[in-house]
């Protein structure tokens, strides 16, 4: 019943509700802000694409192309070692597990997502970095390969938790129907189930990219942190969220170096924000 | 038809090996940290204060410890009620209104924010413009941002999962709507609602990217003054390796953190569990 009682106890649920959720708008509007001279002084497209980050100068530079690419670069590669191993696992878990081994995986996978990303980085640079070294005799084995592969086993639990989603919100008919055709359960799987669930599947994938490129401490313990444009996977790179946390406890507030980082900053946001509104268009599409 | 034989084989292997590594890469994270932490653990180690030359490369975490937890129980006040009644304001009262509907939008985009420009905005905002400095309290309130979403959203599905009968009860009663949503749903969603409160514990004690730019000190005392520095398990662990410290105690710290994030979330996989069969009568 909806009593006299009710309609400022709904008000002001509501209000909570839609203040706490405008933080994200304020944010981003805030950052904005600071940024603002970068983007009338230096301009969008010589600050996207400057290949020189030099921002304690007599005359600053400052381009974030270096650390852009390598963002992309650290947060696709991931994607691609990642992608197989996910669908496999996802498919694994959805068709072919036991019941038990599924049941013990599911856990395992919240397991993973509650390791922290500084002792992925730890490990990362630890275990893996070292042994590139004495492997490949290195002077310093840290690349945005060795960030890529860090970041591929991070992001691994959220593909698999929303690609098996996907593929068990596949009809149940589709599979007796496909199955009583007398095609083998594999068959099923590639040609069948696989191209059903394919746009969850991709919305999985792209969940994966956000979360790459958001991540902060373990592509900054291992992608080696130069300033040159990458060259290549094994080159050593500096990704924006890594350049952010290094750089902004030294930037005096209101030069054009702390300014230039809140540019930074926004980019990463456009960037990662972009990707999850791609990822909500394909799972509307898929709901239709 | 041999030639099927053999590619529906390889594919089996195939899906078999990718679940099995799964399993194989938790138990080798896992095994490794204990393997090389489990000597550095003592009661001297976890209770006792960073010593040596340079500080930190001896003795032990407990002013990390205690920072860790300050700065998540603070995060957790300033995050929980707004979370939560965010949350029901989605589940009981915003239907598939449109503003509901952009709330959702706003939550989940906020999810996927990287942490590191939490730590950003709250640096400006906090640190610089409020002049607070590198301290607790602004470590609160970026890690509160941090985990107001994943309050949300837990708290929210929670909510939702509680079945519509007991709504309907409650009005075919005539007792008031917030009646039914204190008496009846809230506490058969409380299990789910835990489960994610803990979660975002879990996530707020690892994040380093958000602290390190606003709260955390390679050494600080543990006063628990707000506006004062703080050191922080994560942030120690990244400095006992970066700064080549102290390679023990670094998986000495990893162990302990990552024990206690293990143990948070294996009690949040548990209420998640009650919860399912609480609300799948």
């Amino acid at each position: 019943m909806k009593s006299k009682r009710e309609k400022p106890f709904i008000a002001g649920v509501t209000t909570i509700a839609v203040l706490s959720s405008l933080l994200l708008l304020g944010m981003v509007f805030f950052m904005f802000r600071e940024s603002l001279p970068i983007w009338s002084d230096i301009g969008v497209f010589q600050f996207l694409t400057g290949t020189t980050w030099r921002p304690v100068a007599a005359e600053p530079i400052m381009g974030i192309a270096a650390m852009l690419v390598s963002t992309l670069w650290v947060a696709l590669g991931a994607l691609v070692i990642a992608a197989p191993i996910g669908f496999g696992c996802a498919i694994f878990m959805a068709e072919f597990a036991p019941r038990s081994l599924a049941a013990v995986i599911r856990p395992v996978l919240n397991m993973l997502t509650g390791i922290p990303s500084v002792v992925y980085g730890f490990l990362g640079a630890a275990v893996l970095v070292k042994y590139f070294e004495a492997t490949f005799d290195l002077a310093s084995g840290e690349s945005l390969f060795a960030a890529s592969l860090v970041l591929a086993i991070m992001i691994l639990p959220f593909i698999i938790a929303n690609s098996e989603a996907a593929l068990r919100a596949v009809a149940p008919q589709i599979r007796y129907a496909g199955l009583s055709l007398g095609v083998s359960r594999q068959y099923y799987t590639v040609h069948i189930l696989v191209p059903m669930a394919r746009k969850g599947m991709i919305g999985a994938l792209v969940l994966g990219l956000g979360r790459a490129m958001g991540e902060t401490m373990a592509v900054l313990m291992l992608a080696g942190n130069t300033l040159l444009l990458p060259i290549s996977w094994f080159s050593k790179g500096e990704p924006l969220s890594a350049l952010i946390a290094l750089e902004i406890g030294s930037a005096t507030p209101g030069t054009a170096h702390y300014q230039a980082l809140f540019a930074a900053g926004l980019v990463l946001v456009v960037l990662v924000i972009t990707v999850n509104l791609m990822m909500n268009t394909i799972l509307a599409g898929l709901k239709r | 038809m041999k030639k099927r034989i053999v590619s529906d084989y390889i594919l089996t292997g195939f899906f078999w090996a990718s679940g099995l590594f799964v399993l194989l890469v938790l138990a080798a994270i896992l095994m490794y940290i204990i393997w090389r932490g489990g000597p550095s653990i003592s009661m001297e180690f976890i209770f006792g204060s960073p010593a040596g030359y340079p500080l930190g490369s001896e003795g032990g975490i407990w002013p990390a410890i205690i920072g860790t937890l300050r700065l998540v129980l603070l995060a957790l006040i300033f995050a929980a009620i707004p979370g939560l009644i965010t949350a029901i304001y989605l589940s009981e009262y915003g239907g598939y209104s449109s503003l509901a509907r952009s709330i959702n939008l706003l939550i989940q985009s906020m999810m996927g924010l990287p942490s590191i420009v939490i730590g950003l905005f709250v640096y400006a905002l906090c640190v610089v413009e409020l002049r607070w400095g590198i301290s607790l309290l602004a470590g609160g309130v970026a890690l509160s941002i941090m985990i107001f979403p994943v309050i949300v959203i837990f708290s929210r599905d929670a909510l939702r999962a509680v079945s519509n009968e007991y709504r309907l009860a409650g009005r075919s009663m005539g007792v008031a709507d917030t009646y039914t949503l204190r008496r009846l749903i809230l506490p058969r969603a409380a299990p789910g609602i835990l489960a994610g409160i803990l979660l975002a514990l879990g996530y707020a004690a690892g994040a380093t990217a958000p602290i390190m730019v606003t709260a955390a000190a390679i050494i600080a005392g543990s006063s628990g003054v707000l506006l004062e520095p703080v050191m922080a398990l994560p942030y120690h662990l990244y400095i006992l390796f970066n700064e080549h410290m102290s390679l023990d105690n670094a998986y000495g710290t990893a162990l302990v953190l990552v024990a206690m994030l293990v143990f948070v979330n294996a009690l949040a996989l548990w209420l998640q569990h009650i919860q399912e069969r609480t609300n799948t009568r």
